[in-house]
Order: C-alpha cells, then structure tokens, then sequence
C-alpha cells in the first residue's frame, strides 16, 4: 500500500510538471511602452468605498496613460488580508511579472517589505503607510495625499447646514451637535476627523463633536450601530472615517445629515448625505507609472492635496445643503491652494485649553512615538509635511471621544 | 420464510475485506470524479477547465518558488494532522487544534517580542519552541481535565477554547502588543527570533518531518501507543484491562496540544514573523481533513498536506491568472475532498438496491 501512495505522488508530479510546462509562461511585457502594474486591495470594488475608489484610480490612470501612448497591464488582486496573505500575494504578483506592485491598504507594509529585497528590480509601493520612504531601500515607496484638505472642506459644507438650522430655529445653538464614526484611534482617523471638526467650526462657531470608534476599518454593522447611537445621543450631522456607506443609511434613516468618505454616497442616502471626500489615486497611478516607464524614480514619498486634484470633492447635494455653500466652497479651495487658509491653524484650536505651540511629525527610534521634526510653526501645525502619512494625533478641545479603539 | 417484510429502495451493508487493487479503484475514480465535477464552477465562470487545472499545477509546482510556497502551506498542515491523529485514535473529538496553534503561537511571540535582546539566537529559537509546546499542550489539557473527571463533551468544550485563544490575541493585537498606535499590528520579528531557512523554505519543513517519524514510532511501537488504540476500540476493554483512562485521555491530549504549539511556533517564527488573530488560518480544521484522508497514517500525512498545499497555491495563481473569485478556487477544494472522504465510505460500506438479489461475499 505505502508503494502505491509512493507511486501515486510521483506520478502526480510529473503530471504536475507536465501540466506546467504545457501552458504558456508569462513574464514582464517586452514591448518597452506596455508596463505591468499590480494592484493588490484589502477589499473588492463591492464596498462602494476604500477599494473602489482605488480601482476608479486605476482605471482613470489606464486612460491618462493611453493618451500618452503607454499601456497599462494590470493585476488585480482582491480581498487580501492585513497577514502574512500579503506577503504572498507580493511574491505572487512580482513571479507574474509585474514591474510596479501597489499595496493600497496601510496594514499591508510590514509584509510587502518581507519581500522587497528578493525583487530588488521591482518598484513596490505602500500606499497610506510611512516606512518604505524611510527604510534606505530604493524600490520602496509610500504615497498619500492631503485628505485633510478634502475633510475641513466636507466640514465647512456640514457646518454651512448646523448654522443653517440654528438660524431656522430648528435647532439651538449648543444642539449643533456632530458624530463621527472612526475607525481605530489611529493618527490618519485623527487628523481627519479634527480637520473636519475644525472646518465646520469655522462657519459655525457653537458646534461640538462627539467621536465613536467602532475598532474596524470596515465593518458595515458596526458602523451603522455606532451612527444610530450617535444620532440617538443628539448628534444631528454624521460624519465618518470607515469603508462603508452604512453610517450613510443609518443618518437618513434617523432624519439627520451626513457627510461621506471615498464615494459619493448621495444617491444611497439622497436625503441625508451632503457632500463626500475621497482621494484621487488616479493622479498619483499615472505620476508614478509614467515616471517608471520614462526611467526616471518613482518619488519615495509622494504627497499632493487638493491643488495638484489629488484630493478631490464629489457633487455636492444642492437639494438639501445650505445656500451658498457650493460659493464657500469654492472660496475655501482657494484659499488651501494659496496658504491664506491653514486646516490647523493653531490660533482656532485648543488643546487642554492651551494653544498648542510643539508637536513632532516623525518617529526615528522604533518606537513609534514621534520624536523628530518640529511640526508646529509659523501659526499652524503642518500636516503631511514631513511624511505623506497624517501625524496629529492631538485631542483637541470640544471633540468628546466616546470611546477609544487602539 | 413465509411472512413478506418491505424492504426498502436502498440499504446500506459493511463490507467485508477488500482487495487493495479494487480501494485504490475507488480511490483513483472518486478523485477523477471530483475533478469532473470541479470543472462546473470553472466553466460556469467562463473559462475553460482543462488550462484552469494546467493553471493550477502550475502556479503550485512550475517554479521553484512556488514549490517552495506550497510546501510552506504544507507544513502547518502536516504538523497540525499529527497532533490531531492520537486524539482521533482515541476517539477523542479535538477540534480545538486552532486554539492550541494560537496559544502556542502566542507564547513564542512573547519570547520573541520581549527576550530578544536577552538572549542569542539559537537559545532564543530552542525558548520559543519549548514554551510553545508547553502552552498548547496545557490550553488542551484544560478540555481533557474536564472529560476525564466530569465527562464534558469534548468537541464543544476545544471548539469554545478556539475563540477564546483568538479573542486573547485580539487584545493583544490592538492593546498591549500594539506597534503604532491604531495600527492593530504587532511589531515584525527581529532577524534572531525567525527560523533559518533550509534549502529556501524555513527550516519548519525539517521539524515536522522529524515528528512524523516520532508520531509514526510512537503510535505503533510503544505501549503509550497501543493503550490509545485501545481506548478508541472500545473504552470499557481498556478499563477491563486495568488502563487508567482519565489519565491517557489527559496526557495524549497534552501531547497533542503541544504538537500544535509548536506548529504555532513554526508558523510565527517561519512564516508569518508577527502574530495575529487569524495566525492558525484554519489549519486546525483543514488538518482534520488531512488526518481522516491518510486514516491516521503518519506517512500518508505528507502527501495529503502536499496535496491540499498544492490545492491551495494553486488555487492563488487561479484567482491572478483567470480574475476567478477566490470562492471558485475553495469549492473546486471543497468538491474534491467531499468526494475523497465520500470513496473512503464507499471503501466500507456497500449499497444494495431493493430488487436485486443478494450475493453472498
């Protein structure tokens, strides 16, 4: 019987090798304007949010691209765990060939640099996160873009309609009450939800923030429970830093407002959703794929805002926001494009009611506390300055943090 | 004679012994079934079966890359049926293996994350194993204690112990272990606390390969061996003839345990060089699997785990190459193994259909 089982493996493998050398090998393209670009997504185009708006960019890249006479082959590869799947489908998508590999999702880094150093001729890039800029190695990359830009703007349209209810009578002016569904207690949730925080308070002066940290990136019930709670808590604006459009949903269904992240989120909630924000990775795709093909080196940390269209606003919900405010909107972009407008501004916020007048950007030792890189001067703290990576990670005054996810 | 009984449409009959020839007959034609039947999702995603199998050899055994990847996935698998094959003889439903591989992969991570800077290299490695192998044998000695002094139900009780083992390391994950804040990631391991590599895959491979040969001495040529046997044959012979049972139950499954502690350990300082919740992967399960299709045969593990490595592998370059759903890839897996655990059925039992006349084997 154990000569059987013997003689059954070693047929297999040479039908296994004989199957192999059957079909057809692939490598990289020969032809020098054809490039072949992974893409590997922590989720798939389904959730309408954090991955799809990473294929829009790819797929917008593919046309820029083509005008330029430069063809795009890409390899998609979805629903990839935050695990050592990573680093398999890193290896995975380099032995199909790839040149340039692009891990979209910040858990994703610590496995994609396990096997950066085997494919030393393959560029791979790490979007979101901020070790592959610092790491020496010349084929790693991050990449980010000023979102926070994108998120004081999304507040100024939410607190355009707080005001707007304040002055209707609809609400008193300690009512203007907003929540925001987080994610984790994490830096990028951090500055965002603060940049949007103070983007309302620039037009209306009364508003408060309560923040409720659901302890996922994507977890479309606990994302709606948490906005149901908030809204039940008073809370009449949602806002929010997570993968689904349930926090969406559970504001129309409560009778409040919203405001989006990564998609346009108005025709699933017509009557809630005001306005989103999401990043255009388009630009960045088609910066970093021309610059390879062009044989030039893909930035090691790439950052650009809402000047260069990296960060980008969807149509804004006429029907229900405030009047004037596609002007404000306007008026505002202008103003982050030509520096009058800082999003921290350090003379607008409090910090234990101090002005906060020191704060450091970068972590040198390990230790992941940062302690390099004085970030706050000439009136503002400078976000994105010194990482493409958000670092504020201040509480600020009149954000209530519910609760804390680590 | 005389009175006329209804027999029913089908009936089941053991079988007698059978001809080695005539198992394998089985065996070969339930695997070329399988593969048949495979080819329906394949084919319902528009492609074309014969170059999605010749896609999946390939991306599994074409380079030397790959062979390397698949026996990474092998190995886990192949540990994990060993430490499952003694409780099964026993007739001892272990299905905690998960959290066993958990709670040894937790403890190594300690070791690992804490004592790296204490202790050299080699040191290290001998620390991490031996702790590992400590810690899942006692996380499956808690359901054993429980069976053999109150006669719980075993599958419940390892099942239950899974999620807590998980849920552990999800705190850990997000709290105290947490590397940059948020992140919900442990720190990578230091260069000293991963295992050498041995001819381009991490030197687990050896390990494991080394505990088949102990696994295959121990249950075949040792009393410790033969008292397992017979406790899974019949529990009151063995108390008949003197065994204490409690006491073999605990110490197979504290055996047992630490074998999947110490794939634990295999899998965080080899493969995956952090810790997470989803450390085990599903191997506990899987390796069930693999330990009822070799029937507990330690050899037989090794190619069944290739097999579901390959399956596996296989099964990724699928999903890159045809932008088949990863889905796809686990039913065409699922199919096959139904029908392989389904010939071994077949191997022992026969169907007689109403009608037709019985012949005597």
């Amino acid at each position: 019987m154990k000569k059987i089982t013997f003689v059954l493996i070693v047929l297999m493998l040479i039908s296994g090798f004989a199957f192999a050398s059957g079909s057809s090998e692939t490598a990289a393209p020969a032809d020098s304007n054809t490039v072949k670009v992974g893409l590997l997504c922590i989720g798939d185009e389904n959730d309408q949010g954090y991955t799809f708006n990473f294929i829009r960019g790819r797929d917008e890249a593919t046309e820029m691209l083509k005008a330029d006479g430069i063809n795009v082959e890409w390899v998609t590869k979805y629903n990839i765990g935050e695990d050592a799947t990573c680093t398999d489908a890193n290896i995975e998508a380099a032995e199909e060939g790839c040149q340039i590999i692009i891990n979209n999702s910040y858990g994703f880094e610590p496995f994609m640099l396990e096997v950066v150093d085997e494919y030393p001729e393959i560029e791979f890039i790490s979007c979101t996160n901020c070790a592959s800029a610092f790491d020496g190695r010349d084929n790693t990359h991050n990449a980010f873009a000023n979102i926070y830009e994108g998120r004081y703007i999304a507040g100024v349209v939410a607190g355009m309609k707080l005001q707007q209810m304040i002055d209707e009578g609809k609400i008193t002016p300690d009512q203007a009450i907003i929540g925001y569904v987080g994610a984790y207690s994490f830096a990028e949730v951090i500055s965002g939800f603060t940049a949007y925080f103070l983007g309302a308070r620039s037009v209306c002066p009364s508003v408060t923030m309560k923040v409720s940290f659901v302890g996922s990136w994507s977890d479309a019930t606990a994302e709606s429970d948490a906005a149901l709670a908030l809204a039940d808590q008073g809370c009449v604006m949602i806002s929010q830093h997570s993968d689904n459009t349930t926090p969406a949903t559970a504001a129309q269904s409560r009778g409040v407002f919203h405001t989006g992240y990564n998609n346009d989120m108005t025709s699933i909630a017509p009557n809630a959703s005001l306005i989103s924000t999401r990043i255009d990775w388009g630009i960045y795709f088609y910066e970093a794929i021309k610059a390879y093909v062009n044989g030039e080196e893909i930035p090691q940390d790439w950052c650009k805002g809402m000047a260069d269209g990296a960060v980008v606003m969807t149509p804004l919900n006429e029907a229900i926001a405030a009047p004037g405010t596609a002007e404000k909107i306007a008026e505002v972009e202008q103003g982050l494009a030509d520096g009058s407008i800082q999003v921290f501004d350090t003379s607008t916020f409090t910090v234990k009611g101090e002005e906060l007048t020191h704060a450091f950007a970068l972590d040198t030792d390990g230790d992941f506390t940062a302690d390099s890189e004085e970030a706050v001067y000439d009136g503002a703290f400078h976000e994105s300055v010194f990482q493409s990576a958000p670092y504020f990670v201040e509480q600020i005054d009149g954000i209530e943090w519910l609760n804390a996810a680590y | 004679m005389g009175t006329e009984t209804k027999t029913p449409f089908v009936r089941l009959a053991k079988r007698a012994e059978m001809a080695p020839r005539k198992i394998w007959l089985i065996r070969i034609s339930s695997i070329i079934i399988a593969l048949i039947l495979g080819c329906i999702p394949i084919i319902l995603t528009g492609n074309n079966p014969v170059s999605a199998y010749g896609v999946i050899i390939q991306g599994s055994l074409s380079r030397p890359i790959y062979v390397r990847q698949t026996i990474k996935i092998a190995v886990p698998l192949l540990g994990c049926a060993l430490a499952i094959a003694p409780c099964f003889k026993m007739r001892f439903w272990n299905i905690g293996a998960e959290g066993q591989i958990t709670m040894g992969a937790m403890v190594a991570t300690y070791f690992a994350l804490f004592w790296v800077d204490k202790v050299p290299h080699v040191p290290l490695l001998i620390i991490m194993f031996l702790t590992a192998a400590i810690a899942g044998g006692l996380w499956a000695l808690i359901p054993a204690f429980f069976k053999a002094k109150w006669n719980t139900n075993e599958t419940l009780f390892t099942l239950m112990m899974n999620y807590i083992a998980i849920g552990i390391v999800a705190w850990l994950q997000g709290g105290p272990w947490e590397g940059r804040k948020g992140s919900q990631l442990i720190p990578m391991f230091d260069k000293a606390a991963r295992l050498p590599t041995v001819l381009g895959v991490h030197c687990g491979w050896i390990i494991v390969l080394v505990l088949v040969l102990l696994m295959y001495i121990y249950m075949n040529k040792t009393k410790q061996g033969y008292e397992i046997a017979v406790i899974g044959d019949s529990v009151n012979t063995a108390r008949y003839a003197g065994m204490n049972v409690g006491w073999i139950i605990m110490r197979t499954m504290f055996i047992s345990g630490a074998i999947s502690g110490i794939v634990g350990f295999i899998i965080v300082s080899g493969a995956n060089f952090t810790l997470y919740k989803g450390v085990a992967n599903g191997v506990g399960f899987t390796s069930i699997t693999v330990a009822w299709l070799s029937q507990l045969n330690s050899f037989a593990m090794i190619a069944i785990s290739m097999m579901l490595g390959i399956l596996e592998k296989g099964a990724n370059t699928l999903q890159t190459k045809m932008q088949v759903p990863a889905s796809i890839a686990d039913i065409i897996t699922g199919i096959l193994l139904f029908c392989m655990l389904s010939s071994e059925f077949f191997i022992n039992y026969r169907l007689i259909f109403r009608g037709r006349k019985e012949v005597k084997a």
